[in-house]
């Protein structure tokens, strides 16, 4: 609440003028448009002087597009250009592949590898510290590779997605070759003819031992705002939640083509006859992580909090090479994450649009905190939008977001560390 | 020099090495601890109290209202033509085994079961234990225990109990990341963990019991907690809940479907606990079957009905006790059970320490009686505490007991600490006061019952240990 009077004053008097800020959204009847609102912005047209755009990814991609030289220095907007890279399945495993090889190529210590044992007894070769993305091809591109690593272990289930769609649309899971062939065969009849992007999918595979909380799967939604890409400025928000199937976990060949069984997506559960509107299906993070240290320990716990913070920055070092790092741009990404038995976390998407529709009173409540806190994070402390800002938020400004990678600051100690072992800094008086 | 020993003598030094040797053999095996710690809960569970109560009124009350909940479950059996207790036909056995880890797939048509009473009848119940209700005004302070011949404690008595917290002594519940003041640890939290991990190896009952004054972190709660009741789980223990699974599976009692009820009601809403609620259904069905609960509590429970079990009149086994624990569930009963889910991922270790905590404590505040720790001296010394320390804000609120399920679970687990370290419920009045007076403003600014509910409706945001601190600590 302090931070709403704060951003709502401070833009209406800076410099003496009366200025209101504006707003657009592309979406209606949504929390953004009344934390805006509730904020003292107006609401124009996309075609109007907006401060603030919070557009869909598709008009975010042809402002920039059509008219970049428009974007002035008190104008912010809510997606990064080519934020697919980090948000299309395919793409993403491409990048973070691309990363992995960088880094093993310089010998850097982060790309060591190891020798384990999968479940199937055989001996694979694994990276240490960055194998946290399901093994993932990309079809039909690399529909033979996929065949080799199928034929290694066949017991392994795989889980196909449509790198287009969202919200658990088109997925399937298979565990023996003939069904994708007979998908594959299906599928042809009807895209042979219109061959773009969303006739691209990935096979990943599938983690078939996820933690289950009250016999229940679940996997992790997790806010995370990206600032800037270079140097890379990102925040983690407290208050992720965990969505729940609402049916019992059964991995047996019958309930495989259950969708209420294996996919968390609310848009799926929605449709279950077992879906309850007082909860939806969400458990807090903060009662997640109440539940795992008294039935696992803290130091479990703690690992697994740290893993998942990991996990988070070296994804979007992946992408940061290949991001246009648009000074207007600001982004919250949606994590989902699965938690397995072993409690190691795996990255399984990202959102660049996560719905700000709250399902439950407490979901609201939690959204509205979410764009609150965007807004003062991505805001300079007078309040009014700047693209030449440092972007460097106060602690207060932070609100419930914890500062998960700054480079700017990270280099600012390192030039401390410097001139302190070197004797020239301001400690050796 | 060997024939200058007696044979006395010999064997006397021969008994005391058997003795030394029996003593280091038995810390050895660490059974010393064992039996002090059979002796600890054996003594804990001696009832001191005398077969009557002393106070006629209430033995009359606690009948009267035990007879109105029985005649209250008779009607509701006639109203919905069913019996209290029926053997289940085996195809009816077979779907509820087999969904024994799914309970909530079980389909029950529950639309016309009522809950037979909610913690609001039973308090009003309490308001007139004598008969007689004082007239006042509206707007003047009514009490309604005060004319009880009982003691209760005054809050300077009550923080020579609770020393540790009047003493202001660092508390993990009210700055867990504050620097500690032992040499190794580098927060309160870390200091904590250290100290609890070598008490919860050692094992010993008094001792957990101590450390459990100050808090314990999440992580040993669980080992703690079981330790401290003496609710481990062996393997005479699964059995035993497993017996009580069968006899869930058998036999068809009409608060079964109370139970579902109130785990619907309860937790299946409850966006802190509805991923448990498939747990809660096993603990809490199995717990209406346990026969050990109301031997245990025999004389601090009232007397339970006998009832024949329809379906097989021939046997000689089919007459129960109803229910077979003695404790027939209220709205929101579950509510005593979920915080542990928080802690115990297992049925069964779940069921015991809920069945411990029942016994120990949660049971004193459902039965009139004049046992100190006991509902009536409770509400007494609530109202006492309120008129001696915040005379202005005695208006006329009647939710004496916090209701548990409003408190986020963490904050309910440290609460639950307190109450197992200093063995005594009377923090729950002190709490009480000490929201009060932390809400007294908006209460001041509020004028109608509801209003007044309103205002302590939402307890989401409140840190329980800090409060209670406050209060403890002299100004």
């Amino acid at each position: 609440m302090t931070s709403s009077a704060k951003i709502c004053t401070n833009g209406a008097t800076s410099n003496g003028l009366k200025k209101r800020l504006h707003f657009c959204s592309d979406f209606d009847r949504s929390i953004v448009i009344n934390t805006f609102l509730r904020h003292g912005w107006k609401e124009v047209s996309p075609e109007g002087d907006w401060n603030i755009y919070w557009s869909n990814t598709l008009n975010c991609r042809n402002l920039f597009m059509e008219n970049r030289h428009r974007l002035q220095d008190n104008q912010l907007i809510n997606h990064f250009p080519n934020h697919h890279e980090l948000v299309r399945k395919d793409l993403l495993v491409k990048n973070f592949n691309r990363y992995r090889k960088e880094l093993e190529r310089n010998n850097h210590p982060l790309a060591e590898k190891i020798q384990v044992r999968d479940p199937s007894g055989r001996t694979v070769t694994r990276y240490l510290y960055l194998d946290f993305i399901p093994t993932t091809y990309i079809l039909p591109t690399d529909y033979n590779l996929f065949l080799e690593e199928y034929r290694k272990s066949p017991q392994t289930t795989w889980i196909l997605k449509p790198c287009g769609k969202s919200q658990g649309a088109g997925i399937i899971l298979i565990n023996k070759l003939s069904q994708l062939k007979k998908w594959s065969r299906e599928s042809k009849k009807y895209l042979q003819h219109q061959l773009t992007s969303k006739d691209t999918y990935v096979i990943s595979r599938y983690i078939d031992n996820p933690l289950l909380i009250g016999g229940k799967k679940f996997d992790l939604r997790i806010y995370v705002l990206v600032t800037s890409y270079r140097p890379l400025k990102a925040y983690m928000f407290r208050n992720g939640f965990c969505r729940f199937c609402s049916m019992k976990y059964d991995k047996s060949l019958t309930e495989l083509d259950n969708v209420y069984v294996h996919l968390t997506n609310v848009s799926v559960q929605k449709h279950g006859e077992e879906y309850n509107e007082s909860h939806g299906g969400k458990l807090g993070i903060q009662n997640l992580k109440l539940y795992l240290q008294g039935t696992r320990g803290s130091d479990v716990t703690k690992r697994l909090f740290e893993d998942i913070q990991w996990l988070i920055v070296h994804s979007l070092k992946a992408v940061a090479p290949v991001m246009l790092n648009d000074r207007h741009c600001f982004e919250c990404y949606g994590y989902d994450i699965i938690i397995d038995t072993d409690l190691k976390p795996w990255l399984i998407e990202v959102n660049a649009s996560p719905s700000m529709v709250g399902t439950t009173e407490n979901d609201r409540i939690l959204k509205n905190r979410l764009v609150d806190n965007i807004l003062s994070v991505v805001l300079p402390p007078n309040g009014i939008p700047d693209a030449r800002w440092n972007k460097t938020p106060s602690s207060d400004a932070l609100g419930d977001f914890d500062v998960l990678i700054d480079e700017d600051l990270i280099y600012k100690d390192n030039i401390a560390q410097l001139a302190r072992e070197t004797g020239q800094g301001p400690m050796r008086k | 020099m060997a024939d200058g020993v007696s044979p006395l003598v010999w064997k006397e030094e021969r008994e005391i090495s058997f003795m030394s040797k029996c003593h280091k053999a038995m810390k050895e095996k660490g059974l010393d601890t064992k039996l002090r710690n059979t002796v600890f809960h054996w003594v804990r569970t001696q009832n001191k109290q005398s077969k009557l109560d002393p106070l006629t009124s209430l033995t009359k009350a606690s009948v009267q209202w035990e007879k109105r909940i029985h005649k209250s479950l008779n009607s509701m059996c006639s109203d919905l033509e069913t019996s209290l207790a029926k053997f289940r036909f085996q195809s009816e056995l077979e779907e509820l085994a087999e969904k024994w880890n799914e309970l909530s797939t079980y389909n029950l048509d529950l639309s016309k079961y009522r809950p037979v009473y909610a913690p609001k009848d039973f308090l009003e119940v309490l308001i007139t234990l004598s008969g007689y209700v004082p007239f006042t005004k509206e707007d003047e302070p009514k009490w309604e225990f005060a004319h009880l011949p009982l003691q209760v404690k005054t809050l300077d008595q009550l923080r020579k109990i609770y020393i540790e917290w009047s003493n202001g002594e660092p508390l993990l519940g009210v700055s867990p990341n504050m620097p500690s003041q032992v040499n190794d640890f580098p927060t309160l939290e870390a200091e904590r963990i250290g100290l609890g991990e070598r008490v919860a190896a050692l094992g010993y009952a008094p001792v957990i019991q101590e450390y459990l004054k100050r808090g314990s972190p999440q992580c040993l709660r669980a080992k703690l907690w079981a330790q401290v009741l003496g609710a481990e789980v062996s393997a005479q223990q699964i059995s035993y809940f497993n017996q009580l699974k069968r006899s869930v599976l058998e036999v068809d009692l009409m608060i079964d479907k109370l139970i579902f009820k109130d785990v619907q009601l309860t937790a299946s809403n409850d966006d802190q606990y509805f991923v448990f609620e498939d747990l809660l259904y096993q603990v809490m069905l199995c717990f209406s079957r346990d026969c050990e609960v109301m031997q245990q509590l025999r004389g601090s429970t009232g007397t339970p009905l006998t009832v024949a079990i329809k379906g097989r009149q021939t046997s000689a086994d089919s007459v129960t006790v109803f229910p077979p624990s003695g404790i027939i569930p209220f709205h929101g009963f579950t509510m005593y059970a979920t915080p542990f889910c928080y802690l115990y991922d297992d049925p069964v270790q779940l069921y015991f320490m809920f069945r411990a905590f029942y016994l120990r404590y949660w049971h004193r505040l459902h039965y009139i009686s004049t046992h100190p720790q006991g509902i009536v001296s409770l509400c007494l010394l609530y109202e006492r505490l309120l008129e001696s320390n915040e005379p202005l804000l005695w208006i006329h609120f009647r939710n004496i007991n916090v209701n548990p399920g409003h408190l986020p679970p963490e904050q309910l687990l440290l609460l639950w600490d307190s109450i197992l370290g200093y063995d005594c419920l009377e923090i729950l009045p002190l709490l009480s006061l000490a929201i009060l007076s932390f809400r007294k403003e908006n209460i001041f600014q509020v004028n109608t019952l509801q209003n007044v509910d309103a205002v302590l409706a939402d307890l989401s945001t409140i840190s329980v240990i800090p409060l209670l601190q406050l209060a403890l600590m002299k100004p």
